[in-house]
């Protein structure tokens, strides 16, 4: 059976950046009229304006000019909603570290494949920021780095570098979580043991000398006494006297983690249950990672959740929102709404796309409101909560005066099934537009993208296409290739309409299997 | 070779801190802290701390405030019950009964036993036929994750602790209670070489955190010859049912070779164990004598720095006269010692080999046991239990004189058991007793769910000659000394954490049930649940 998989394999071979629906990246300003705005920020304004202005937004509110003298996207039947932030992704890039156990030099900017599908898809979805975390099965995965699903190079994309370290509460395979545990442990003793043998070599060396120059009867020169910082952070373990080490004598290898633990960069722990949650909350308070880490919760993690409250922790949580166990007694299957669980608790927490586009944040979002959690929560969770999470609070995840303008232009309501993302305005760049994307339309109708190898079962499913399309004519139509039907050599599938799903605009889609074609 | 080393080794430690009975309040002070205190100097402590004093107290109290207390995972205990138990028959200890006693349990702790006891107003009155300690099994697998119950790699210094997750097997741990068994020694790697540290945890569910674990590190485990084991590294455990069995996996895989190979590994491991020990201590020794003859050195550097300096320009000037490079002089010293590497490994098994950590050897059949003692008998700190031991009987002797308890597994041996246990059955038990062998009890350590049949494979034993006393000690006190947790648990006595059952008829018969269950002072099982 044709599966979404080859479809798309023919498809993105070879014209990938072609097939985008980018408009030309503009100067940063743009003013953007539509009939509602979500501001995730106090109350929705009808017939808004959101103004932007080198890239930051610097005004939203009611349009009271009327005529402007830059562009303006006026869309009175839409809905605009700032980007959907996604607080932990393990997509987007190529052959991501999963091998080295402790790895805390790696960056995942090495990683990252700027011509992913998966960027191409997200911006389709209004998932405007990316952090990109590497090593879900290390136990020190490496550093990670918020994108923005624009740009051909790393430097276009980037909106945060060292975005956080991933570190793996969760046993990675071949470990059990006795020996997991060990490890990571061990991986901060490591470094607690580097720094200190650099005091004490370092001291050890200053007394040599003063020694040797005694001996010589020389004078001692005077010497830099602090060359380096004194220990930062609220580790529970100190090195004293840090600072006669210049930092650049720690080890490359080990410094970011020494960053890690003096509180300069966050990290994100994964925990696959509620005994890695005790483990990782063990780790953090040993390490002064109290305020700066975020867990990222699967399977039964849930159930720490009076651990994570007490200790007042964000979390992520994993794409299955629902958790399904057996009652032992009973043999029945017991269901529990993870978010709602949380939430009763107070635990803050944001929330993950699926593996796969079909499921992405609002889809995520929607089924918190249909499992009866609060529609603001549950917006907030995919928005607002992520965006502090990354600690781009002041950049994104509302529509506010000073923040980024990022702003996604919806046919309707962001919870709606039926809502496709038209537009999306990326720091005052209209760099979206769902009319002009091919993908869809070739989902839609079924319309053959030029270069691409020639795929008689679309021909079958819509003949009208292979005639031409209902967009001839338009100015960017691009005529399509007619087709042999007796090419074919595949069974036709049946294709869901694009209006289902128009958030993903298709489905099922694995970034890898964007590069395989 | 043994008796030298081991004499050196005894001759180095000389007041090496002997085991240390007490149960160790929560986690150790990171070992690294250990390793700085030496290279600090003595001398130069002295001399910080007598500062100190001279500020007086004022700087102390200026100093306070900015010191955080240290943070708990959780926030402070929600202080437990007052519980009074009126009790027809309150069984202190194997052998110490009192009738018409009564015990008093507050924030956890039995303040109070006797007849004569006043009932305090605020008290939670609980009546029972019985009352006596809550059984304590010594081998269970109970809650230990599967993927480190079966993991093959585990080292000395990995932890069951961490493989516990209290979150799980909640119904299961329902059903122990009500059994009964309040308390296990729980230990991941059932047949891996190494099992790594065992805990002392609570089986109540939903207990907090800290009234869990009684102690995170109770003991090592090590087993030999185990046919499981026999493909090298993971055991064969699976999933049967929803219960992990320990499945016979080609039991005649492992020869008398690979066995004393096994064996081997024990000695080995006590030997790097007593080495770590051992290079700590010379290195202390080390370090302290040069650093007395660094100071000397340098008092006498400093005396005669002026005349080097004189010396100094005087060649200096000689050179320049004489159109010559002035070299400076070289300057030598005694090379400071090298600290030994770290190694949790070694820092464990040193601990083992100087008896702090018992050393739980799990050993069944004839040959293996014979060399098991002789490769064992000069390590005389070292506090060995012998566990399994299907072949035992014939070696009381050398177990009553060695004072090495056993852990008996009483069970019934059926189809496809793996060939250790050949030797099993269930006079085991009685036959070590009678013969003055310290006899506990466990479940096995494989199947999680066999914990809660602990009390009736006691009963089992008891059926094939252990004596009733013999074997209730062996689940209550005789239980919790192995596993250094007698001040805490084991026995109705002041002081001690409640930990008890209310019976309505005497322990260990099959027509008496569980009425409650008070685990840490709270009570988590009653007839309604």
């Amino acid at each position: 059976m044709l599966t979404f998989k080859q479809l798309f394999s023919g498809a993105t071979c070879g014209t990938l950046l072609a097939s985008f629906a980018f408009a030309q990246a503009g100067d940063g300003r743009i003013v953007i009229k539509v009939g509602r705005v979500i501001t995730q920020a106090g109350a929705d304004i009808k017939n808004g304006v959101i103004v932007i202005e080198n890239g930051r937004i610097t005004e939203v509110g009611a349009d009271k000019q009327g005529a402007w003298d830059i562009e303006v996207l006026e869309q009175p039947d839409l809905v605009a909603f700032p980007g959907y932030v996604e607080a932990h992704t393990s997509r987007g890039m190529d052959r991501p570290n999963e091998n080295i156990e402790v790895a805390p030099f790696l960056d995942v900017r090495d990683s990252i494949d700027p011509i992913s599908f998966y960027f191409e898809d997200m911006l389709r979805a209004g998932q405007t920021t990316l952090n990109i975390q590497q090593g879900n099965a290390c136990v020190i995965g490496g550093q990670g780095m918020v994108v923005k699903p624009y740009g051909i190079t790393i430097e276009q994309m980037l909106v945060r570098p060292n975005s956080g370290l991933k570190i793996g509460a969760a046993p990675r395979p071949g470990r059990s979580r006795a020996t997991q545990a060990q490890a990571l442990r061990k991986a901060f003793l490591d470094l607690r043991q580097h720094v200190e043998k650099l005091v004490k070599d370092k001291k050890d060396g200053k007394d040599y000398a003063r020694r040797e120059a005694l001996f010589q009867g020389r004078d001692m020169e005077k010497e830099e006494n602090k060359t380096g910082r004194a220990m930062d952070g609220k580790a529970r373990w100190k090195v004293k006297d840090f600072e006669i080490v210049p930092r650049g004598e720690v080890d490359e290898k080990m410094e970011p983690l020494l960053r890690m633990v003096e509180g300069k960069i966050p990290a994100f722990i994964a925990c696959d249950s509620a005994a890695a949650v005790r483990l990782a909350i063990e780790v953090m308070l040993e390490n002064g990672l109290m305020e700066t880490a975020t867990l990222v919760l699967e399977g039964d993690a849930w159930k720490a959740a009076d651990l994570i409250a007490a200790n007042k922790i964000p979390v992520i949580l994993s794409p299955n929102l629902v958790y399904v166990e057996r009652d032992p007694v009973t043999g029945k299957e017991i269901e529990t709404f993870v978010p709602g669980a949380l939430d009763k608790k107070g635990v803050r927490f944001a929330l993950q796309s699926m593996g796969n586009s079909a499921q992405g944040l609002w889809m995520q979002a929607a089924t918190c409101v249909a499992w009866g959690l609060d529609r603001q929560k549950a917006l907030d969770a995919v928005t607002k909560v992520p965006a502090d999470m990354l600690k781009l609070g002041k950049r994104v995840g509302s529509l506010e005066k000073g923040k980024d303008g990022n702003v996604l232009l919806l046919s309707g309501d962001p919870l709606k099934v039926s809502t496709t993302v038209q537009f999306v305005v990326l720091e005052g760049n209209l760099v979206y537009d769902r009319s002009k994307d091919t993908r869809v339309r070739f989902l839609r109708d079924g319309v053959e993208q030029p270069n691409t190898a020639p795929r008689a079962s679309m021909v079958e499913r819509n003949p009208a296409a292979a005639v031409c399309c209902e967009h001839e004519g338009e100015p960017d139509h691009v005529h399509e290739t007619k087709l042999d039907p007796g090419e074919r050599a595949e069974p036709a599938v049946q294709q869901p309409a694009d209006d289902g799903h128009g958030h993903g605009g298709h489905s099922d889609q694995d970034q890898q299997d964007g590069k395989d074609g | 070779m043994w008796i030298q080393l081991g004499c050196l080794a005894l001759a180095l430690l000389g007041g090496a801190p002997q085991s240390e009975k007490d149960p160790k309040p929560e986690t150790k002070a990171p070992p690294a802290e250990k390793q700085e205190s030496p290279s600090k100097g003595d001398a130069k402590k002295d001399s910080g701390t007598k500062k100190k004093d001279e500020k007086g107290e004022k700087a102390k109290e200026e100093a306070k405030p900015k010191e955080e207390p240290p943070r708990e995972i959780l926030p402070p205990l929600e202080p437990g019950p007052t519980l009074f138990i009126r009790a027809k028959r309150v069984i202190v200890r194997p052998g110490v009964e009192l009738e018409g006693a009564a015990v008093l349990v507050r924030d956890g702790r039995i303040v109070g036993v006797g007849a004569g006891l006043e009932q305090p107003k605020d008290a939670q009155v609980l009546d029972a036929d019985t009352v006596c300690a809550g059984f304590i099994d010594v081998w269970s697998a109970l809650a230990i994750d599967p993927g480190s119950l079966n993991d093959g790699g585990l080292g000395p210094a990995s932890k069951s602790a961490d493989a516990f997750d209290m979150w799980s097997a909640e119904e299961l741990r329902r059903q122990t209670l009500r059994a009964g068994v309040t308390t296990a020694r729980v230990q991941a790697g059932a047949t891996a070489r190494v099992g790594g540290t065992g805990a002392v945890v609570r089986l109540a569910p939903g207990l907090d955190e800290r009234l869990v674990m009684l102690t995170r590190e109770g003991c090592v485990a090590i087993n030999v010859g185990l046919s499981a084991n026999a493909g090298g590294g993971g055991g064969q455990l699976q999933v049967i049912d929803g219960q992990l069995v320990q499945v016979d996996a080609g039991a005649r895989g492992m020869d008398i070779f690979d066995r004393l190979a096994d064996l081997d590994r024990i000695g080995g491991a006590l030997e790097q164990g007593r080495n770590y020990l051992q290079a700590q201590i010379e290195y202390k020794h080390e370090l302290a004598e040069w650093k007395k003859k660094i100071a000397e050195k340098d008092a006498e550097l400093e005396k005669e720095f002026k005349k080097a300096k004189k010396d100094r320009e005087k060649e200096e000037k000689d050179a320049k006269d004489k159109g010559k490079t002035f070299e400076e002089k070289k300057y030598k010293e005694d090379k400071q010692p090298n600290e030994p590497r770290y190694d949790d490994d070694g820092e464990t098994l040193g601990r083992v080999w100087n008896g702090e950590l018992p050393l739980f050897v799990q050993v069944h059949r004839h040959a293996e046991l014979r060399s098991f003692f002789k490769a064992t008998e000069l390590y005389t700190r070292t506090r060995f239990v012998l566990v399994g031991g299907s072949e035992s009987r014939s070696f009381t002797k050398q177990l009553s004189e060695r004072g090495m308890p056993v852990l008996v597994w009483p069970t019934l041996r059926g189809r496809g058991a793996p060939d250790e246990y050949d030797g099993a059955d269930l006079s085991l038990a009685g036959d070590l007793a009678r013969a003055g062998v310290q006899v506990v009890l466990g479940s096995g350590g494989a199947d999680p769910a066999a914990t809660r049949d602990l009390p009736l494979m006691a009963q089992m034993a008891m059926g094939h000659g252990l004596d009733a006393d013999k074997a209730f000690e062996a689940l209550t006190i005789g239980a919790a000394r192995i596993l250094d947790v007698d001040r805490r648990v084991g026995s109705v006595e002041r002081g001690k954490d409640a930990d008890l059952l209310l019976l309505d008829g005497r322990p260990l018969q099959g027509a008496t049930r569980v009425v409650r269950v008070i685990s840490a002072g709270r009570v988590v099982l009653n007839p309604e649940n």
